[in-house]
């Protein structure tokens, strides 16, 4: 069967007496076996079997640990439907999405304690709260473990059957949750073609509940049998890397840009695998790179280092890799060449995929679905071509999605819609700039002329208004830029602003 | 090299502005170019060279240079 039951269970039996996680406590490296691992993520399955949670969504929210990714195995080599959230979103979006993706339990970071009255109170279908953790006042882990001892085990979900809802940007101002069944993923993990020797080491550094960390870093890695080892923070991630000294590693193009400034910077005379070791921890061959166009300068530049960049196109609608270049076929600048389980077609230049990983819509979105999912081929919002040699380039985008380096997908629409909360903005258009995110804002003339306030009091209180929306936000919804306008947005013969031409004024 | 000499020719390595220029009312973001990722590696940067150790949640709150060097200070205070 292709599930994620099956994969884990080849894992389980083919690597036992292999590391499978390694990660920091304080400074000590701490791990855990395949075996060990299989043990704990049966227990957990039980213990919800027992809590009478079949065919449910159970929500996860946290960043990556041993017990995250324990927990996501055991519900989705259970009978249930994982739902990972942000876990650096504000309390009220995760409200929101708890509440539209109907989770009915949710596994939650100790760090984020302080969340759980507000889901008690506003998430009604909500009936257990475990905390990711092995010792707590509250129910945790070690309970639910223990909960399932004697109980009988369940099956795994059939292949066709929801294995995770993952949340995305939507155009619409409002994020989506890709339904992705088990034959998604299990078929993304088996179509990507890269094998290491079991007991290769991997470090993730994305958030786990991205699509490309989840498969890519965590269900691949265990089907090779790597160790992944797991960075606690941006902060120490080249720390890390000396630490757990990887030989493969998934980034965001914003990581390998801030990596080579390290490495562009230091002293000259420091010979070039001197600094290697130095920056990468002297092991790492290979960074898989997506979610966000990369400069092919930089691939020139980590060869020098020894480091192979290979880079792939992916969404979270296709579990989420497309195509990827691999150490045997690549080419610079290119995105790769399509997986063996996934055609691509074009439409007035746009990407279509269809395929075993592409999802089964959007939850309880049947307009949206309708209008991204057409006879199987799913709509990417992307523009491309492949060249002679069948490698996949992307040249532009069909949506109005803002893609920040670090793979972050920002709807425009959505921080619109806060923005425009102030009393003082009449027009309000974010625009992704210099890697950051601009608001361009036309003010409420007559409201500043009632409150008599001249044009440097409007852009103090409007930057006000933007600082206190930063704080609450994290740090990659952000406005980094604010521009305020003389003149209103130029509008199209529907009276809707013409968001191409929103850096240029009316002409007079 | 004191010691908010030795941070700023640090901020300098990820910027192109150089230590002389450098005040404490420049943001890192929007004067000095930092992406969000300089900034958090930038940060694992002070906390080997000076030996302190940073909380995430403390730092998402620092937005201009004079704010890093001030948190940096009170480490050293404390």
């Amino acid at each position: 069967m292709n599930n994620i039951r099956t994969l884990w269970e080849h894992c389980r039996n083919d690597f036992k007496g292999l590391a499978a996680v390694r990660w920091l406590e304080k400074k000590d490296v701490k791990e855990i076996s395949y075996t060990g691992l299989d043990e704990a993520v049966t227990a957990v399955r039980k213990g919800l079997a027992e809590a009478g949670l079949s065919g449910k969504h159970i929500a996860l929210i946290g960043t990556s640990s041993v017990f995250w990714i324990e927990s996501y195995l055991a519900i989705t080599t259970g009978d249930n439907v994982a739902v990972p959230l942000d876990a650096n979103l504000p309390a009220e979006d995760l409200v929101d999405l708890l509440n539209r993706s109907d989770s009915e339990a949710l596994f939650l970071s100790p760090k984020l304690k302080a969340l759980t009255e507000t889901v008690k109170a506003e998430c009604p279908k909500i009936k257990n709260i475990w905390f990711l953790s092995e010792e707590d006042d509250q129910p945790c882990l070690t309970q639910l473990r223990a909960s399932g001892e004697g109980v009988d085990d369940v099956e795994g979900n059939g292949e066709d059957e929801l294995a995770t809802i993952i949340f995305t940007s939507g155009t619409t101002g409002k994020s989506k949750g890709v339904m992705l069944t088990q034959n998604n993923l299990a078929s993304n993990v088996a179509s990507v073609q890269y094998i290491v020797e079991p007991g290769c080491v991997l470090m993730s550094v994305l958030p786990i509940h991205h699509a490309f960390c989840l498969c890519m870093d965590w269900l691949k890695g265990f089907s090779l049998g790597a160790v992944i080892c797991i960075n606690d923070s941006f902060l120490h991630m080249v720390r890390n890397m000396s630490i757990f000294k990887p030989e493969v590693m998934l980034m965001v193009p914003l990581m390998i840009e801030s990596i080579y400034k390290r490495l562009a910077t230091a002293d000259p005379s420091v010979p070039a695998q001197v600094l290697a070791q130095n920056v990468f921890g002297g092991n790492l061959r290979i960074i898989f790179t997506g979610g966000a166009h990369l400069d092919p300068f930089y691939i020139g530049k980590f060869r020098e280092y020894g480091v192979d960049v290979l880079e792939g196109y992916g969404m979270s609608e296709c579990s989420p890799v497309i195509t990827s270049n691999t150490p045997d076929d690549h080419k610079d600048g290119s995105i790769g060449k399509p997986l063996p389980n996934v055609e691509i077609r074009f439409e007035n230049d746009e990407i279509l995929v269809r395929g075993s990983s592409v999802m089964k819509g959007y939850y309880m979105m049947p307009e949206e679905t309708a209008k991204t999912l057409e006879d199987g081929w799913l709509h990417t919002g992307d523009k491309g071509y492949i060249d002679e040699d069948g490698f996949l380039f992307i040249n532009g985008r069909v949506k109005n999605l803002i893609i920040l380096s670090n793979g972050e997908n920002i709807s425009p629409e959505e921080i619109e819609n806060k923005i425009s909360l102030s009393p003082l903005v009449a027009e309000v258009i974010v625009t992704g700039e210099d890697n950051g995110l601009t608001a361009r804002i036309y003010p409420e003339k007559e409201l500043a002329e009632a409150r008599g306030m001249d044009a440097a009091e409007i852009r103090s209180s409007i930057q006000s208004f933007i600082d206190e929306y930063n704080v609450s936000q994290p740090t990659y919804r952000r406005i980094t830029a604010l521009v305020v306008r003389d003149n209103p947005f130029i509008r199209n013969a529907t009276s809707k602003i013409i968001r191409a031409k929103a850096l240029e004024d009316i002409p007079a | 090299m004191n010691r908010e000499e030795e941070f700023k020719k640090i901020v300098a390595q990820y910027c192109k502005v150089s230590p002389e220029d450098m005040t404490g009312e420049m943001k890192f973001r929007e004067d000095l170019g930092f992406s969000s990722l300089d900034f958090m590696s930038f940060l694992g940067e002070i906390e080997d060279t000076f030996d302190v150790e940073l909380e995430e949640e403390s730092v998402l709150k620092i937005f201009t240079v004079g704010e890093a060097l001030e948190l940096l200070n009170g480490m050293e205070a404390a």
